[in-house]
């Protein structure tokens, strides 16, 4: 039976973001992310072999292994070929032609992209956090919900990416290796248009908290952790909506 | 039960115009879509394509308004009425092609079970049923073509936009595909295709959209647009046994222009078709000839499209 009104856009909705994700866990993004996680994996092995490793000491290699570079990178891999790739592949009609309401086509993509991105954000983590031991254990509880929120951040930053460029991998991967990994360490406030500079405030703040005293806090000059929190939350909705926005107003012709 | 709203037409734009900043797409375009088989000629560029993309609701007019059963074509209400072939050939190329119709059903608010048993169905109903569980990746560009169609249909709309659908397709599939079009519209569907093969337009459509530049040309039947052509009288090609005294005959009828021989054939100028046949087929009783050809042979989409283009190109 075909379901009218909101009822089968929800079937829709529900069936495009399991067709999705099921397309994006076999796409080669994959073998890239099980690459970098294997690499997670020999870091942190090779770091913890030194037996008097600090939760302060993890959260540092943490805050450079992890948010500055592999976070935006397993994002960029969920994200960024969210509508680009349809657009290339030119499948994308499809969905343009389907009753699918096109605000609900765009956060079926981003749900899909988000709980892939959450998989290998919070999968990389879990591993770092379990071998690097005891150090690890300590810590997670001052990382995870900077993670999980900046994971969100940047997924829903590369798919409105996707929804406005054809060549947003690229256009993503410039984005996550010059503004996160080079504004986003310069000294002053022109690291705040980063995403990680958020994350890292709310690491800063939630470290206080537990008596953990970052060497480097007062060279990076944070704000509060609920105001970074805020601005990650703020994010997330404000690029969810606009990518919504963009995406149900573009008209895609080839 | 058709899910079209009565007293609405299929489809119908108003006065639409599409720029793509300074080109036209198309300009000033009014229409309505009738069931039946509608076709749409016009050559690379003249606003096809863009025309197809307004009525699918893939592009807005910068004027005018277009709906499909009343709705604004842009709008998921007047989606569930259209099912779109696309001239492009692309899927998800790791489905099989009934996992692909199954997908395109639930994006149309199926439920599992019902997706399920309207997949099989149409996939049945254009001949794939059994090849639709091999990955579409593996298909050659005919059973691409029918897979394309089945996903076009598998919702039942009431207008069904087929572009270029039997590009690829053999012969047999061709005669397959062409009744099935017809069996379509005996339910009541109305079709727009959109094809290059100006010989299939002969045999397939109903009436016809001639595109030029964006503005429509000229619609309706070919018979219609045929007879508008005053420039252009009807050629008609007389066999016979008696091939002069017939010509004779027939250059004394007011409707008749000229006559030449041809071939050991009367190749004649005809202005008011209707009236020349009636006064032909009285000619033929009368003087008891043997006819053994009577052939309008400019009255073919192709040839009408040729004059429309030449009155198209004509300095004003």
């Amino acid at each position: 039976m075909q379901e009218s009104g909101i009822t089968g856009h929800f079937v829709a909705a529900w069936q495009l973001f399991a067709v999705a994700l099921r397309r994006l866990v076999r796409s080669r993004q994959t073998l890239v992310c099980l690459v970098l996680i294997a690499f997670v994996g020999m870091v942190i092995t090779a770091w913890s072999m030194r037996r008097d490793r600090s939760a302060e000491d993890f959260i540092e290699i943490f805050l450079v292994l992890h948010i500055s570079f592999l976070l935006p990178i397993y994002c960029l891999a969920s994200a960024s070929s969210g509508i680009a790739a349809d657009r290339e592949e030119k499948t994308l009609v499809y969905l343009l032609v389907s009753p699918l309401p096109r605000p609900m086509v765009y956060v079926s993509k981003f749900s899909a992209a988000a709980v892939l991105a959450l998989f290998w954000t919070m999968g990389s983590l879990l591993l770092m956090v379990w071998l690097a031991g005891s150090a690890g254990r300590q810590a997670w509880p001052l990382v995870w919900p900077s993670v999980f929120l900046s994971t969100l951040g940047y997924v829903a930053l590369f798919l409105l990416l996707s929804a406005l460029f054809r060549r947003a991998t690229i256009i993503s991967l410039v984005y996550a290796l010059f503004v996160e990994t080079f504004v986003g360490n310069m000294p002053g406030t022109a690291k705040r248009i980063a995403v990680s500079f958020y994350t890292k405030c709310m690491i800063f703040e939630s470290a206080k908290d537990l008596d953990i005293e970052m060497g480097e806090r007062n060279l990076f000059v944070p704000i509060p952790g609920d105001a970074a929190f805020n601005t990650l939350a703020w994010l997330v909705a404000g690029l969810l909506i606009l990518g919504m926005l963009v995406f149900s107003r573009r008209e895609y012709s080839n | 039960m058709s899910k079209r709203e009565s007293g609405n037409p299929m489809c119908q734009f108003t006065s639409v115009s599409k720029w793509y900043g300074p080109v036209i797409g198309v300009n000033d375009v009014s229409l309505e879509i009738q069931p039946g088989i509608t076709g749409l000629v016009g050559h690379n560029g003249a606003g096809k394509s863009t025309l197809i993309k307004l009525l699918t609701g893939q592009l807005r007019p910068s004027l005018g308004d277009v709906r499909v059963s009343g709705k604004v074509a842009w709008s998921p209400g007047a989606k569930r009425h259209i099912g779109y072939c696309p001239d492009v050939d692309a899927f998800y190329e790791e489905m099989t092609g009934r996992a692909f119709v199954r997908f395109i059903a639930r994006l149309h608010g199926f439920r599992r079970g019902a997706a399920i048993d309207r997949a099989d169905e149409v996939v049945n109903q254009v001949g794939m049923d059994e090849r639709a569980d091999r990955r579409l990746g593996s298909y050659s560009k005919g059973m691409r073509q029918r897979i394309k169609l089945a996903q076009a249909l598998v919702h039942d709309p009431d207008l069904i936009v087929l572009d270029e659908p039997l590009n690829g397709v053999d012969p047999v599939g061709r005669l397959e595909m062409t009744r099935l079009f017809r069996k379509l519209v005996e339910q009541g569907k109305a079709i727009l295709l959109s094809s290059h093969i100006l010989d299939e337009m002969d045999k397939l459509a109903d009436s016809i959209l001639f595109i030029c530049r964006g503005r429509i040309l000229a619609s309706g039947t070919l018979q219609e647009i045929r007879a508008m052509l005053a420039d252009h009288p009807t050629k008609v090609r007389v066999g016979t046994t008696d091939v002069r005294s017939m010509a004779v005959e027939l250059m004394r009828m007011p409707t008749v222009n000229s006559a030449e021989l041809d071939d050991g054939e009367i190749l004649l100028e005809v202005e008011h078709p209707t009236a020349f046949f009636r006064s032909f087929g009285e000619l033929v009783v009368r003087e008891g000839v043997d006819v053994d050809r009577l052939e309008v042979v400019d009255a073919s989409t192709e040839a009408v499209f040729d004059y429309l283009m030449e009155l198209a190109n004509r300095p004003r």
